[in-house]
Formats: C-alpha cells, structure tokens, sequence
C-alpha cells in the first residue's frame, strides 16, 4: 500500500487543538497521526467511560469499554468519512456497541447477533455513494488526480473501470478478475478516502 | 419496500438507540427499521440527538487515569479495506413454508443461520425458537392460510414483526413490516386468510386460555423457563 502523505502536518499542540473532531478523524484514518489521535483520545475518553458507568453500573467494565471503544476509533478510522455524519455521532455509536457486545458477553448471551448485526456500521454508505454524481462543489481536477495519485493501486484501477471508462459494477468486476463484493468494497473505500482527503483540504 | 402502518414509539425508538433495550427486541426493532425508511431516518436524527446529548452531559463519575493507553492502542494496525466490514452476502435470506417464499431482513438472517427447528404447536401454527438472549423468548411464527391461533393472554410484553402475509385480530389487519405490541393482560386471538411469518419477541412466558390449548400451558412455561434458566 502506498504511503499517504499527512494532509494535517503534525504541527504545533496548538493547531491540532484548534482542529474539528472530524478534522482529527480524518487525520487519524488517513495518516495514522499520533498528536490528533491523542486529542480525540482526550476529548472522548472520559464520555465513553460516562456512557459504560450508565450501561453497565461496573467501573472495570467502563474503563474496559474506553480501551475497546478508543481502539475501534484507531482501527476503523479509515473507515471514516465526512458522509457517514459528525465525527461524535460515528464514536458515540461505535461507543454504544462496543457497550452493547461487552454486556451481551458478560451476560453469556449466545453469539448469534452482534451489536454491529443490530446497528449495521455500513448502512449509510451506499446512499452516500449515489451523492457522488454532484461531486464534492469547486475541487480543481488537478486536486482530484493529485488525491487520486495517493489512492493504493488496487483502489486506482476500479476508480478508472467505474469513473474513467464507465463501465458497470459487474463488467469491472470481470475486467479485473475479483469478486463483485470486492470490486464494491475497493470502490467505497477509495471514494471514502477521496472525499476524506478532499473535505482535510479545503 | 412494503410501508408498516404500525411503528415502534418514540421512546422505544430513543431506548433502542441509547443501547437500553434487549437484544431481542433490538433484533425486532433492527429488522423493522431495514424494512421502514421512515424509522431509519428518525433513528439517524435520533443518534444525532443523544450524541449530542451524552456529549454536553455533565460527567459525574471520577474518571480514572488513561494516560498508557492511547499509546498502547496506536501500536495495534488499522483496518485498510472495507472488505472486513462488509456483510455476509452468503446468508440464506429465505425461508420457504409450504407453498410461500419469505425474504428475511438481515439480522433475522444472521439470527436464523444456525439453522431452524420448526414445530406444529396447534391449527395450522408452527414455531421456530431462536437462541438470542436469555432475557426475552425470540421465535418465528408461521400462521398456514386460514389459520386461527387460539385465545391466550401474555404475562409480559409481546413484540411482533410480520415479515410477510398478514393477519388480523379484535383491533386490526396488518400486514408486511408491521411492529405491533400487545401489552400485558391484552387478550387476542389472530387470524389469517393468506398465511403470515412473524417475528415475535416475548419477555413473559405466552399463557394460552382456552380448549384444548390450555394444554400447552406448561410446556410453554417449560420452553420459556428452560430459555431463560442461565440468567438465575
Ligand atoms: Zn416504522
């Protein structure tokens, strides 16, 4: 995978405070930034400790939950995008299942349905797909193939079979030999990246 | 997309949010908000609601000190592509009952991929259980055309999802993505020209009160105790 280059510099302490929660997210998922992944650490860890106090009445289990809820943050953070909403409701939801999994646990539930089964993490996304005909408003088309330039391979060549030579989901799918489930996921991942670098920007 | 006119409340919505209410009833409530664009999108205002909300709140609890582990979680990898994100487009989303096809919503999918024992419980009526949790008693329900379930009463609270047909009873018809509650003592007895596959979640053993099916009584005292045994 190609090395992003940091759209947020790591700057002075200063900047990154004065950085949006989402600003901070997107800096963390696109270029592993320690300083703005400290700040969100700081900003949300003491609500997700209140949130697991109310849920689960334990203090172990609440500082637990701060551990697995802050590292599904680091983890999914590429995942992140301005479209899937504020940056506090994505960690307040990621927050609440997390909660939800380690009472379901705690409780021997059997493991039929997880919280991510129950609240399903991509279920905005595919309307957020069918946005992008509007294109985000007044991005230069060097800036697109600059940011395009950073995309990984993989995630280049079905931008260029979708968007360049217009093809179908299923005739780039057979085109480049992966599974449409793939072809799908490689697509959504690259406009999320896309539209992350794009909103850091400007 | 089939339109419910019978929805979950506000305040069930909002608990369903918060993370409060069990896992059954989040399955029933996930399963009607798949098929129910207007409650997807008044959940979605909802979370904005409560993030912002649990953000503003004043903290009451002393938080402990954090300060390792930020660091230790920046040692772990991140996830790079959506293809560990993305569902499991392998399970069976159907389920067929003598003549009729029934797709499923997604997570009554992922509940039902262990696979489902159907019984006969009396005219025409068949159930599947589904081992959710150990709170609530969670089933498929499979009305034949024509069918009749017998007069009972619950001790509890009953949620019902009709997944496809319809049935009707002493306060209405409904049909496809409904979400009904009967409250407890509620009496009712159900009918059905077209066949219906529900959904049901129940917190309290079902108590059938009449004919023959009085007979059903303690083995149903037995299923539903013998589900919910592990939590005593
Ligand atoms: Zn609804």
């Amino acid at each position: 995978m190609t090395v992003i280059r940091p759209s947020v510099p790591s700057e002075s302490a200063a900047v990154i405070e004065g950085l949006s929660d989402e600003q901070l997210l997107v800096a963390v998922g696109v270029s592993q930034d320690r300083q703005a992944f400290n700040t969100l650490f700081q900003r949300f860890s003491k609500r997700i400790f209140a949130m697991g106090m109310k849920l689960t009445r334990n203090e172990q289990l609440s500082q637990d939950l701060v551990q697995e809820a802050m590292m599904t943050v680091w983890t999914k953070s590429p995942l992140y995008n301005l479209d899937r909403g504020t940056a506090q409701s994505w960690i307040f939801t990621l927050a609440r299942n997390r909660c939800f999994d380690m009472l379901r646990k705690k409780k021997r539930q059997p493991q039929t349905v997880s919280a991510d089964d129950i609240w399903p993490q991509d279920a905005g996304v595919d309307m957020a797909l069918t946005h992008e005909a509007e294109g985000p408003q007044a991005v230069e088309v060097e800036q697109i193939e600059r940011l395009y330039a950073q995309l990984p391979p993989a995630q280049q060549h079905v931008i260029e079979q979708i968007y360049i030579l217009d093809r179908t989901h299923e005739e780039a799918a057979a085109e480049l030999a992966i599974p449409l489930g793939t072809l799908k996921s490689r697509l959504r991942l690259a406009m999320a990246k896309l539209r992350s670098l794009i909103g850091v920007e400007q | 997309m089939t339109s419910a006119n019978y929805h979950p409340s506000d305040r069930v919505l909002r608990e369903y949010v918060q993370g409060q209410l069990s896992t059954g009833m989040c399955v029933a409530l996930s399963a009607h908000i798949e098929l129910c664009s207007n409650c997807a999108e008044q959940c979605g205002e909802l979370e904005s609601q409560e993030a912002a909300a649990w953000l503003h709140a004043d903290t009451e609890h002393a938080t402990p000190d954090f300060a390792e582990m930020a660091n230790t979680i920046m040692e772990l990898p991140q996830q790079t592509d959506w293809d560990g994100a993305i569902s499991d487009e392998s399970l069976a989303s159907e389920i067929q009952l003598t003549d009729q096809n029934f797709s499923l919503p997604r997570v009554l999918a992922k509940a039902a991929s262990n696979g489902l024992v159907w019984k006969k419980i009396a005219g025409g009526i068949s159930q599947a259980s589904l081992a959710i949790d150990h709170e609530t008693q969670c089933e498929f329900l499979y009305m034949a055309p024509g069918s009749k379930v017998p007069v009972h009463h619950h001790q509890g609270t009953e949620v019902t999802l009709i997944i496809g047909g319809g049935f009707e009873d002493e306060f209405g018809r409904y049909g496809p993505s409904d979400f009904l509650v009967r409250a407890k003592h509620d009496h009712h007895q159900p009918s059905t020209e077209e066949g219906c596959l529900c959904f049901a979640v129940l917190d309290a053993p079902l108590t059938f009160t009449q004919g023959l099916a009085r007979l059903l009584n303690p083995i149903n005292r037995y299923r539903f105790y013998r589900a919910t045994s592990h939590r005593r």
